[in-house]
């Protein structure tokens, strides 16, 4: 039986930049930050609640996963929004949308009523969407 | 030679044979700390009783036989998490602990940390790449990114 998720994968374009973004924009916490032999950067975040789920963030590069050329496809695509980061959980969507709208968060769609709570839908500062939830109760 | 003297030389005598003995226990805890030891073994050493080489090795050193035991234990184990390829376990058991459990437990009450954190904390600040990804990311990852099966 399968109990949880540990690790899930983004891929940004460059991981300084998406980390100034999930910590000091989302106020993410850092789980590793570490340089690996093989030119990799292992690189986690994960919400300061309890999150068993530490975000992975990841550059396409090219290597035993990519091609240079998938690599790239795989760079232009995110930059399109053709990819999700997931859907972050908060207590109050609207006071969480406009602080980070204050921070400089750039939204797509503002905090609006959903069968399941309230959604607002945000973009990283590598183009992937996430959606912010407040759950119905 | 006064008898004054004389005194002091015996008593010195002693304390030295006293000094002698118990060092002998000491440097078979640290030639041996890799291995199960029992305070009774380690008294055999110093010609004691275990109690009493207990009661004069606390008040020489400061600290208890096990206390000594166990320093020397996670003192080496910080190490082997720093620069060798072992697992957590490997190197629980390297370091004379049969059980994972009471190995993590007291790391963690000494250091403050738990092993595989420690390691990874010492490893981030580190400017040097890491080299045995397998230790530190999961090996899906090490595979993707790295073309490196766990070894």
């Amino acid at each position: 039986m399968i109990t949880s998720i540990a690790h899930s994968t983004i891929y940004v374009l460059d991981q300084d930049e998406a980390l100034d973004f999930y910590k000091n924009k989302l106020g993410f916490e850092v789980g590793d930050d570490m340089k690996v032999e093989g030119g990799f950067r292992w690189l986690t975040v994960y919400p300061k609640s309890k999150s068993q789920l530490q975000l992975v963030l990841a550059e396409p590069k090219e290597g035993p996963m990519f091609t240079k050329d998938s690599a790239e496809k795989i760079r232009s695509l995110i930059e399109e929004g053709a990819f999700g980061a997931g859907v972050f959980e908060t207590e109050n969507c609207q006071k969480t949308y406009e602080e980070l709208v204050a921070k400089g968060v750039e939204f797509i769609q503002p905090p609006t009523n959903q069968l399941y709570g309230v959604e607002a839908m945000g973009i990283d500062n590598s183009g992937n969407w996430f959606s912010l939830v407040q759950r119905k109760k | 030679m006064s008898i004054l003297y004389l005194d002091q030389e015996i008593f010195f005598m002693a304390t030295n044979y006293k000094f002698k003995r118990l060092n002998a226990g000491r440097d078979y805890i640290a030639d041996n700390y890799q291995a199960p030891l029992s305070l009774s073994d380690i008294a055999k050493y110093s010609n004691m009783s275990p109690y009493h080489f207990l009661r004069v090795f606390k008040d020489i050193y400061g600290e208890t036989p096990n206390e000594f035991l166990i320093r020397l234990r996670v003192e080496q184990a910080k190490k082997m998490l720093i620069t060798e390829n072992f697992s957590v376990s490997e190197i629980c058991e390297k370091v004379g602990y049969t059980s994972l459990g009471s190995f993590s437990s007291l790391f963690l009450k000494q250091v403050g940390v738990a092993p595989t954190l420690y390691r990874r904390r010492l490893w981030a600040l580190s400017t040097e790449a890491y080299r045995f990804p397998s230790q530190a990311i999961p090996a899906c990852y090490a595979y993707h990114f790295l073309g490196k099966l766990a070894n």
